[in-house]
């Protein structure tokens, strides 16, 4: 657990880069903290394991407070993630990944288990990689090993500053994808820092939404869509916010809240799996003829046929219930 | 344009080995190396001390200049670099003459002067580049280190000296090829060295005894070049290695 308890930065006696900040990433959340540069977003992150200094208030760790404790030893307990991912070209892959447990003083052979576990866990053969350096991988395959290296302890904490940020859009989203595989099977605590509202949306549990180093909302991301608590909120979020919403929600959510519409035999009608997104299911409505899509589980059993109507239904719904 | 840059260097390459053969040829066909054969014993002591002044100074540089380096390059005395780069550069501004009569005024005639002297003279080349190489290390892989928990003190040992090693090794190999044709100055201080046999030839318009001293010093200088290169193989990561290779093909 990270709890922010009034925690205030000020730079040269005057300028105030965070006020006041004050929430909780609760134990195996992913919290993502999202606003425009220079919002203090990755002042924040950063001063969680004091590569910044609090002025006032405290950040407690799992019980802590980090401004009391020794810096060197909660560092090795905490996974940090970088943009550039920080890999040393001097070091090759295996020594890369494993240099917390080697200041850690582990032996060779649980080392090397763990290197073998955790490149399969991202990805990459550990064999093929083991004895490579840095430069002779792809921006998407150092990224990984970064991800690698910071879970090699196995911290339970973890901060991730745009981790994801310098890929290009196909890598990223790739990526981002198999983190939250990762991140399902591992429940780890993370704080996350981001500027892209989908990736937000797509990854968080809940998003911390900054300016000017003032918390402007602290929600889950369909009630920030759904609910922006303010203007500027709504206005960060873009028109589509709630389209975006729907990218939330998948097929068999609406099934299981409402009842499907029969099914109408027609040519035109295309089939939907009920595991894909309600997101992708109104593009598909307005992409074809018929006005209904049929809805089929992973057997290809129909269960019935969803409409604009019934999501327009749905959102309502939702969107009372998330008030 | 790469075939014919090639070629251009090829022929260069030719012309230079020709003119090199040539001149061994015209040497040894006049004699011109007579003295290391009729005098072994004096041209060992010669070598011996040439060598002596170049590595004791070079060492006592080394020993100065990259700690010196390290210390202005930490965050908390970075303040402090114009001062100390600023002396080193004053020892390198002043010619290497000046300084040799300098020393000399200090510690008299010998060869504590001429390693003293060349001491000073090769601080800036080393410093130069151990800042340089320190500075040239990626910040943000500074952070990641930090952010991992790594102490300064190993962020510095296996973070920060290995990826600044290649620039240091060249200052070190610069500050050494110049000291060993500086340290044939040395004579004039009595220091004795391969330039007793270099002025002396001068003295008296006999290139038996200036080719003696000066083929020597120049072959001195090669060597210890190639030495260092392969130093420098030796040495630096080879991950670092193999990214440098990449980045230039």
């Amino acid at each position: 657990m990270i709890h922010f308890n009034d925690v205030t930065k000020v730079y040269n006696g005057n300028v105030k880069a965070i006020e006041n900040m004050n929430f909780t990433v609760e134990d195996g959340e992913l919290v993502i903290m999202l606003g425009p540069s220079g919002c203090g977003k990755t002042t924040l992150l950063r001063m969680v394991n004091q590569l910044e200094s609090i002025t006032d208030g405290d950040i407690m760790l799992n019980g802590k407070s980090v401004r009391h404790s020794n810096k060197i030893e909660m560092r090795r307990n905490i996974g940090y993630v970088i943009q550039s991912n920080g890999l040393f070209p001097n070091m090759n892959i295996e020594d890369n990944a494993m240099i917390v447990p080697n200041l850690l003083g582990w032996d060779r052979k649980k080392m090397r288990d763990r290197f073998n576990m955790l490149m399969e866990l991202v990805g990459l053969k550990p064999d093929e990689y083991r004895k490579r350096y840095p430069h002779e991988l792809s921006g998407g395959q150092q990224q990984r090993v970064g991800v690698a290296r910071a879970l090699a302890a196995d911290p339970p904490v973890m901060l991730m500053d745009e981790p994801f940020g310098a890929l290009d859009p196909i890598i990223r989203t790739h990526l981002q994808e198999e983190f939250l595989q990762i991140q399902k099977e591992l429940k780890k605590t993370i704080l996350f820092v981001s500027h892209d509202i989908d990736e937000a949306v797509k990854m968080a549990d809940k998003i911390a939404l900054l300016k000017g180093g003032k918390m402007m909302q602290y929600a889950e991301p369909a009630k920030m869509l759904n609910k922006p608590a303010n203007s500027f909120v709504a206005e960060f979020v873009g028109q589509d916010r709630v389209l975006k919403s729907m990218s939330l929600y998948t097929v068999r959510d609406l099934a299981n809240a409402l009842t499907l519409k029969p099914v109408m035999e027609s040519p035109d009608s295309q089939n939907i799996n009920e595991n894909l997104s309600l997101r992708v299911a109104i593009s598909k409505i307005l992409n074809q003829e018929a006005d209904q899509l049929i809805v089929e589980n992973d057997n290809g059993t129909r269960k019935g046929s969803i409409t604009l109507d019934l999501i327009e239904q749905f959102l309502h719904r939702e969107i009372k219930e998330s008030v | 344009m790469d075939r014919t840059n090639k070629t251009i260097a090829l022929i260069i390459k030719l012309i230079f080995w020709a003119l090199l053969i040539a001149f061994f040829v015209w040497a040894f066909a006049n004699n011109m190396f007579s003295k290391i054969w009729e005098q072994p014993d004096t041209f060992l002591r010669l070598l011996g001390e040439h060598i002596t002044i170049v590595l004791l100074s070079g060492a006592a540089a080394v020993l100065l200049a990259v700690p010196l380096g390290i210390f202005v390059t930490r965050p908390k005395f970075r303040k402090s670099e114009w001062l100390i780069v600023g002396i080193a550069n004053l020892g390198q501004t002043i010619p290497s003459l000046a300084v040799l009569a300098l020393a000399m005024g200090f510690l008299g005639i010998g060869i504590s002067a001429a390693v003293v002297a060349l001491f000073v003279y090769s601080l800036l080349p080393i410093l130069q580049n151990t800042i340089a190489g320190l500075d040239s290390v990626d910040e943000n892989m500074i952070d990641a280190a930090k952010g991992m928990g790594l102490t300064n003190a190993q962020i510095l040992w296996k973070i920060e000296l290995p990826n600044a090693l290649t620039s240091i090794i060249a200052g070190v190999r610069t500050a050494l090829v110049i000291n060993i044709g500086t340290a044939a100055l040395a004579y004039l201080i009595g220091a004795g060295g391969l330039g007793v046999w270099i002025f002396t030839g001068i003295r008296l318009f006999d290139n038996a005894f200036l080719m003696s001293g000066a083929v020597p010093v120049t072959l001195l200088a090669i060597v210890i070049d190639y030495l260092f290169k392969w130093l420098q193989f030796g040495l630096v990561p080879k991950g670092l290695r193999l990214a440098r290779k990449a980045q230039n093909s």
